[in-house]
């Protein structure tokens, strides 16, 4: 089995609200004290790579698209004992859309070759916009499954639905997106496999020798922070109990 | 007048056999000895004997002076030297031709003073068998190796009394009053027994005093007696440095890292093993034992002892589950008589399960990676690094010229809310002071305290020498943290990565101000104080606390003995079960005293004992304060 | 705008159904609706992608099946997709969609620059409206799809009440409840007092406490409830992002410090295994 599991680094989604700041200019968050660490689904991703791996053999390729710093990303990404990596370099100012995201992966994706399974994260802890494996799965013509988070040979998806969840069988090639679940918590990589992911090699491109363009999609055109904050009242059990009886009445 | 002495081997034929039993004791006893040297052998390299000065003076202190260890078994040591010593004079005299046993000497010593020691020596082995099968301590170790042991002392001892009496008696020996306690045994004896008898009898229990003596010395290395030779050892190339500093480095060029195997320990720690007297105060100090985990520091050394070497080291009493529970506040280093240090072999083990497997609570996992993160171990906080300082108009410290020191607050201090206040305090208490600080601010990370203690050794590497980096660059020369675990870190494990800073705790620092007249004095007052594990008993820092908080009462575990609050070790970051909570302990110890303020001078302390004081206060307020709240209210 | 299809996995009487179409007729009204059924994957967005031909704008729910369907859709139709959003407006003839960022710190507001636009919207934070008839799709009967797989071949609910989305009452449990056991023994009868679903911040679900159709947040549920008690929750802004449309929201929490204390209305700051019994008592105490 030939899996590649896309990762994407963004700024640490768990720091403070106070300091989180905007650059109003830009459309982005300020990088701030903020560290960079990897997308969390991306981790589910790779985890759920892993096992799938213990059962069906095979090599995981992990890929991402960023700044030069997503570097960080795939060697933690190799030290969980991924065995290939390779950085698509984005030198360009703006943050991309979605579909332009898609088609530098789809590109990347056909020089490392052809896999059996392609995995994303359900979606990135900054935008959020949950399609990357959606419009990947158009461009490589592959079919697509959302919100899964196991994978068994044969070749078997267990997603999760709003109610619960669903079995689906699948046929090689295709892409699925991942989302957090108690099993598919990211493995810690032992010290020695650190040292080591930091001695392998990486392939890198840039955009340009990938051959791809910026797509038109759609625009930031405002981002901001909201002003909201409530004096909470604090009571005693019995009024408590009495708000509660009485909000819950309507 | 005669010259005073005794016949050598009176009443005594066939002496020739105790010369040939001397060889397979001999024997037996050098080749169980040599045994455990080549055991000690297999272990890695340690540096213990340097200053030798300091060594002989601890070796006398602790190995002859005893200092902690109770009377009946300095009595016993005592007795046991004189004894082997008269013994030695009596083989000189008989068979190198000297004449010591003679004359003043012969009365004083050979027979006054051996004799009372000879007695002491009984009395003692009754007061140890009172206190191990009446008594019954639940920290001793209750094996039939420890009664025979016991029986064996106390019949050579017995047998030695009875030879002397019928020897007395029957020799109506002149110098009899010299042995007080044998000849009144010799008169009773003299008074229904014929002297025939009686040397029937001194001859029969001769022997039986030899053949048991013999055993018992060729039997000595293959028992835990064998520590009248491996703890005197151990005491010498003891551990010179505070306890704070008791970690080692690791090489990571190492196949294994941390220890998993017997030999990966160092040749110190498996001599440290063969040093337990199976004494039991290192589990009956332990806070984790005391609330019925399962850790018991006594069990891991022996179980580790009594290993075959190539062992596994994990499992049994060194299971995964107790290293877990070890908050590492090294009271039981400090409780053992003999320098083992148990603690730090925990953390070794800990180190191979980190590193090499991965394999650790869930809690120290989430801290561990926010450490790697984001800096600090605090996942999920919303708090940021200069929160405290709110309309403080603090300084950076590429800001400022003319900084003393570098304020260093800690990730406890600055992420946790109520730690906040204590900060606070601090820096307005150095203000009002006139003294100039700096802070890192958002620079600060991590001292790595946490991560070294849980056992991941790279990642506190990386971050002290990322501190130091960063440190350096600063310049910085002092540095003053309220935080003991920062302290620690600083002050005793820096300066192995280049960081030579002078480090003080806030305690030390506010009470020279208070000295100095910078700042007024907290009042003595209804204030008792929690002595933190990493200030007081790892670094030797109790009064200045005390002296700014106006502490008057203590608890009845305080300085180097007191009970930690259960936050070190990394299990501040797990759950423990409802009814084992070490904290808890501690809080009902600090209630107990009817103090009204709980002065602390440590953020997990701080913690802690808050959250320990709210479970068991019932109706009692108690108020938990930092020695510089206390402070501040003085000065505020 | 002119062209707007509804694309409805579900009932077209569902409060999702009716936001829908109330989103619509905030720009000018639905012309069409289309109502799923038997979805498997392929065949589906197959089907769709001639139902909704020259569509301009195409508004879907923020189900499972939506969120898989809406962006290949709009690839194939050579338009763009937005999802997650809470407001919708049109400015110089193109649609612009607000929706959370950042985990909930921050509002975007997203232009669309190709057509047709494919939203996927919080539905139920839109006012309801009637649906216009719908046309059916069925999953099973579009024959001439390029690909039978994946196939979904099991379906399992973990509870068979109310949507959470829809709830009007929710109780809900963080990581200081500590254990399923305090979901079972202390939350459910809260709740069942309250007359209230019961959710759960990520952290619980991690843990393996509740089922992962629990969680509330930005990557769970996104609920709007009339009353939100959250209980031994931080209230991390990630959490919060799921309930940003909640009317009230009260919290029991043992942490004065803890952030969702500044979003609720009334709380208490106590361990939530001393207030919930006390709570139960009283509450059964004011039915009776």
């Amino acid at each position: 089995m030939n899996i590649l599991v896309c990762m994407k680094q963004i700024l640490d989604p768990e720091v403070p609200a106070r300091d989180f700041r905007i650059d109003a200019a830009r459309k982005e968050a300020e990088r701030g004290s903020a560290s960079l660490v990897t997308n969390i689904f991306c981790e589910n991703a790779l985890e759920t790579a892993l096992q799938f791996r213990e059962k069906a053999g095979g090599t995981i390729t992990v890929l991402s698209f960023g700044a030069p710093g997503a570097e960080d990303t795939l060697r933690k990404a190799l030290a969980m004992k991924a065995d290939v990596a390779a950085l698509v370099v984005d030198d360009s100012d703006a943050n991309p859309n979605p579909l332009t995201v898609a088609r530098v992966l789809a590109a990347a994706i056909r020089r490392l070759g052809a896999f059996d399974v392609i995995l994303t994260g359900r979606e990135a802890g900054d935008w959020g916009a949950g399609q990357t494996g959606a419009l990947l799965a158009e461009e490589l013509g592959m079919p697509y499954v959302a919100f899964a988070d196991a994978l068994e040979p044969g070749l078997r998806i267990k997603r999760q639905t709003e109610s619960g969840w669903e079995i689906l069988e699948a046929q090689t090639p295709l892409v699925v997106s991942i989302t957090n679940d108690e099993h598919n918590v990211p493995r810690i990589p032992k010290v020695r496999d650190v040292m080591m992911a930091h001695r392998q090699p990486l392939t890198q491109w840039s955009v340009a020798e990938l051959g791809v363009e910026a797509a038109e999609y759609y625009e930031v055109i405002e981002l901001a922070i909201p002003q909201r904050e409530t004096r909470c009242e604090l009571v005693d059990v019995d009024t408590l109990a009495r708000r509660l009886a009485e909000v819950a009445a309507g | 007048m005669s010259t005073a002495t005794r016949e050598i081997y009176w009443n005594i034929t066939g002496v020739w056999v105790m010369y040939a039993l001397l060889v397979p004791v001999l024997g037996i006893g050098a080749w169980g000895l040599g045994r455990r040297i080549a055991r000690w052998r297999r272990g890695g390299a340690a540096q213990r004997f340097d200053r030798p000065a300091v060594r002989w003076k601890r070796l006398l202190d602790h190995s002859l002076a005893q200092r902690k260890n109770p009377v009946f078994h300095r009595l016993l040591t005592y007795g046991f030297i004189i004894l082997t010593v008269a013994t030695i004079v009596v083989a000189l005299d008989a068979d190198f031709g000297t004449s010591i046993m003679r004359g003043r000497f012969y009365l004083w010593f050979q027979s006054l003073i051996v004799d009372v020691f000879g007695a002491l020596v009984l009395v003692s082995v009754g007061v140890a068998a009172a206190r191990r099968y009446l008594a019954r301590p639940a920290k001793l170790v209750y094996t039939s190796e420890a009664t025979l042991i016991l029986a064996a002392i106390f019949v050579i001892a017995l047998t030695g009394f009875l030879a002397e009496a019928w020897r007395i008696a029957a020799t109506r020996d002149p110098w009899a009053a010299w042995s007080p306690f044998g000849s009144l045994l010799g008169r009773a004896f003299g008074a229904v027994m014929s002297v025939e008898a009686m040397r029937a009898a001194h001859r029969g229990v001769w022997w039986l005093h030899l053949v048991v003596s013999f055993s018992f010395f060729a039997w000595l290395p293959y028992t835990k007696m064998k520590h009248v030779v491996t703890s005197p050892l151990n005491i010498y190339t003891s551990n010179l440095a505070p306890i704070g500093a008791a970690l080692k480095s690791v090489d990571f060029e190492q196949e294994r890292l941390g220890v998993r195997k017997l030999e990966d320990f160092t040749w110190k720690d498996l001599l440290d093993l063969d040093a337990c007297t199976e004494c039991g105060k290192c589990t009956d100090a332990c806070p984790a034992h005391a609330v019925g985990k399962s850790l018991s520091p006594r069990d891991i050394i022996l179980q580790l002892r009594d290993l075959p070497e190539g062992s596994d080291v994990i499992r049994g009493a060194s299971a995964p589950e107790p290293l877990w529970e070890c908050t590492t506040c090294a009271a039981c280093v400090e409780a053992c008589p003999v320098f083992i240090e148990q603690m730090p072999k925990i953390v070794d083990m800990r180190r191979h399960l980190v590193m090499d497997e991965a394999e650790f609570p869930d809690g120290m996992q989430a801290a561990v990676l926010s450490l790697e993160k984001r800096g600090h171990p605090f996942s999920g906080t919303q708090a940021t690094r200069l929160d405290w300082a709110e309309g403080l108009d603090v300084q950076h410290v590429s800001k400022t010229q003319d900084a003393e020191l570098l304020f260093w607050v800690g990730c406890g201090g600055a992420l946790i809310e109520r730690n906040q206040k204590v900060i606070r305090a601090t820096a307005q208490l150095l203000r009002k002071a006139n003294v100039k600080f700096a802070v890192l601010g958002r620079e600060e990370k991590c001292s790595g305290d946490p991560a070294r203690r849980i056992g991941n050794e790279f990642l506190f590497e990386m971050l002290a020498k990322e501190n130091v980096a960063n440190l350096t660059k600063y310049k910085v020369r002092k540095v003053v943290t309220p935080c003991p675990h920062c302290f620690n870190t600083f002050k005793n494990e820096y300066p192995q990565y280049g960081g030579m800073f002078e480090v003080q705790h806030h305690s030390e620092l506010l009470a020279d101000l208070v000295d100095d007249g910078r700042l007024a004095p907290a009042p003595r007052a209804s204030v008792t104080f929690h002595d933190p594990c990493y200030l007081g008993r790892q670094n030797g820092v109790y009064d200045a606390p005390r002296a700014v908080a106006g502490a008057s009462v203590e608890m009845e575990r305080a300085r180097n003995r007191s009970f930690c609050c259960g936050g070190g070790g990394g299990m501040s970051f797990v759950d423990e079960p409802a009814d084992k909570r070490v904290n808890q302990e501690r809080a009902a110890e600090a209630l107990a005293t009817g103090a009204e303020v709980l002065a602390t001078s440590c953020p997990f302390c701080m913690t802690q004992m808050q959250d320990g004081i709210n479970a068991r206060k019932g109706a009692r307020e108690m108020r938990v304060m930092d020695i510089a709240e206390v402070l501040w209210e003085a000065n505020a | 705008m002119s062209g707007i299809a509804l694309v409805i996995f579900g009932s077209p009487a569902d409060r999702a159904a009716l936001g829908l179409a109330g989103a619509a007729e905030q720009l000018g009204g639905a012309s069409r609706a289309i109502v799923v059924e038997d979805y498997q994957p392929e065949p589906v967005l197959d089907a769709l992608v001639e139902a909704c031909r020259g569509a301009d704008v195409i508004l879907l729910s923020n189900d499972t099946y939506s969120q898989e369907v809406a962006p290949r859709l709009a690839h194939r139709l050579g338009g763009a997709c937005v999802g997650d959003g809470t407001a919708l407006s049109v400015v110089d003839g193109k649609l612009r969609v607000t929706r959370q960022v950042y985990g909930g710190k921050a509002n975007a507001v997203i232009e669309l620059r190709r057509t047709p636009a494919v939203v996927w919207l919080r539905a139920r934070s839109f006012r309801s409206a009637a649906t216009p008839v719908a046309a059916l799709l069925s999953g099973s009967e579009s024959g001439d799809s390029r690909r039978r797989t994946p196939k979904i071949i099991e379906r399992r609910e973990t509870k068979s009440e109310t949507r959470l989305e829809d709830a009007r009452v929710i109780v809900s449990g963080g990581r200081g409840i500590g254990g399923p056991e305090g979901f079972a023994n202390e939350l459910e009868p809260l709740a069942k007092l309250l007359g209230a679903q019961l959710a759960a911040s990520r952290a619980a679900c991690d843990a393996g406490w509740v089922p992962p159709a629990w969680q509330v947040g930005q990557t769970g549920k996104k609920v709007a409830p009339d009353l939100y008690l959250a209980v031994a929750i931080t209230g991390a802004s990630q959490h919060m992002a799921g309930i940003s449309e909640a009317k009230t929201i009260a919290a029991i929490n043992i942490d004065p410090d803890a952030p969702i204390f500044k979003h609720a209305r009334f709380g208490i700051v106590d361990d939530y295994k001393k207030v919930v019994p006390l709570l139960r008592q009283k509450l059964a105490g004011l039915k009776s």
